[in-house]
């Protein structure tokens, strides 16, 4: 699989102990094969998130704060503490047309615990990222 | 490993570390002039540890820890050792990053505890929200700071406000700008003394906790779980647990096999530093453990990839996790007896 070899190629390998010749544990960089596989897993599953919650805001079904709290992989219950608000009230701010008559107090909370800008909280990009 | 200056001009010695929290404990002590390495911290901590809990979820994901609780492993190694450190939590985020930029034009190096989603260096596949990953703040450069993170290879330039996010981001994962510096430290500690208190310590809490969810316990839970997974889920799901499971397994910082390696590293060195045929006999049997795990992970992984290996079931992955219960079991008992006759 591409994404497997394409998310381990970042220049960041981390340290695993491995034992050398002698049977002395040294630190070494070379990780497991099912590490590439779980991570990619849940790498491809994020991503998936995304464009879906992407998909539904664009066919008016979810608002575009469910977009963002994709994007920062959280969930209600997640962004609700974030941002100071009860669990109801976070997901009937997923659908859309309550979502438009939010006051803006309400918009900065997210904004802030969504680290956007309440311009940016409105909208999705158009395109796949 | 690289060298560099901190804030006073002292040199720095960046180590590769396994896993953040005992690299970074690790590399306060030997900037203090105490060489010691990750995994004798590990050890001298009690870092190894078995919890699976069902009910708290990290963005649909079960917990399952291989390693006490973050922050245990540090201030117990602190306190074995003795060390006198300045351990600090903030409400006011400004207060706190004035309070860092104090201290490092102080002379010291920081501890920091930050949120792996907000750290700006990271990549994509480190990207999750937790909020006790540890790295070392050397000194303050324009616009920002100059970062050891030990679990990756070499020093990092962090801005200023990706460093204020990632301390105090908003929500269950915020770390509160957790920082902890070392203010002075005992140059000879009785590490003899330290490894035992260590490794007694972690027999108890892998053998003794009167609670289903840790230890050995814990393990044939989670190993119960795993087996009725596919029915109880379906194969999609099931899979995305195992996943997940693997992740704690193999990825986090654990240095390999949940940390198994790691502890056996532990056992090798003090090992020499007792001179005990026993423990040379014990970090064999956790290596051996070490390669159960990571046959556990090569085996879900061959489940999740679907490569139609007729031995690659949910039932075969449960009875491996069993497998290691046992083993891990005796080796704990074995320990406790071994950890009797050693003399301090």
């Amino acid at each position: 699989m591409e994404l497997e070899k394409e998310i381990f190629k970042d220049g960041m390998p981390k340290g695993y102990y491995t034992q050398n010749d002698n049977r002395k544990y040294v630190l070494d960089t070379n990780h497991c094969w099912s590490e590439e596989v779980c991570v990619a897993a849940i790498v491809s599953e994020v991503r998936a998130n995304i464009e879906n919650a992407r998909k539904e805001v664009i066919a008016g079904l979810k608002s575009p704060l469910c977009y963002h709290m994709a994007v920062r992989q959280m969930d209600v219950k997640f962004l609700a503490r974030a941002a100071g608000i009860a669990v109801f009230r976070v997901k009937r701010h997923m659908r859309p047309e309550i979502f438009a008559k939010l006051k803006s107090s309400v918009l900065d909370r997210y904004a802030v615990a969504l680290a956007v800008t309440p311009e940016e909280l409105k909208t999705v990009p158009d395109s796949e990222a | 490993m690289t060298t560099e200056l901190a804030a006073n001009g002292k040199p720095f010695v960046h180590n590769h570390g396994a896993h953040c929290e005992t690299a970074v404990t690790s590399a306060l002590f030997r900037y203090q002039g105490l060489d010691i390495s990750e995994p004798m911290i590990f050890g001298i901590g009690s870092g190894i540890f078995f919890g699976y809990l069902p009910s708290v979820k990290l963005v649909h994901l079960q917990v399952t820890a291989f390693r006490n609780r973050p922050g245990t492993v540090f201030r117990k190694a602190a306190q074995r050792l003795g060390a006198n450190l300045v351990i600090k939590t903030y409400r006011d985020p400004q207060k706190g990053m004035n309070e860092l930029r104090q201290v490092l034009k102080a002379g010291h190096i920081v501890g920091l505890a930050t949120n792996l989603y907000w750290l700006p260096y990271v990549s994509e596949r480190h990207r999750h929200n937790f909020g006790g990953h540890n790295i070392i703040a050397l000194r303050e450069i324009e616009g920002g700071f100059r970062i050891s993170d030990p679990t990756f290879g070499d020093p990092v330039d962090c801005s200023a406000e990706g460093l204020e996010r990632a301390r105090f981001v908003p929500g269950p994962m915020n770390p509160r700008g957790f920082m902890y510096y070392t203010k002075s430290i005992n140059p000879h500690p009785d590490l003899r003394r330290a490894c035992i208190k260590g490794m007694k310590n972690s027999c108890g809490l892998m053998l003794r906790i009167p609670l289903p969810i840790f230890g050995v316990r814990g393990m044939r839970f989670l190993a119960k779980r795993i087996v009725k997974s596919e029915v109880k889920l379906g194969f999609q799901e099931a899979c995305r647990h195992l996943a997940g499971t693997v992740r704690w397994v193999e990825e986090t910082g654990t240095g390999g096999a949940g940390f198994r390696y790691m502890y056996a590293a532990f056992i090798q060195e003090a090992s020499e530093l007792f001179g005990s045929e026993d423990l040379v006999r014990l970090s064999r049997d956790m290596t051996a453990i070490g390669d159960t795990w990571r046959e556990f992970s090569v085996m879900s992984a061959r489940i999740i990839k679907k490569r139609n290996r007729p031995e690659a079931t949910f039932a075969n992955a449960g009875g491996l996790i069993l497998k290691c219960a046992d083993l891990e079991e005796a080796f704990f008992r074995d320990l406790q007896k071994v950890v009797k006759k050693l003399k301090a």
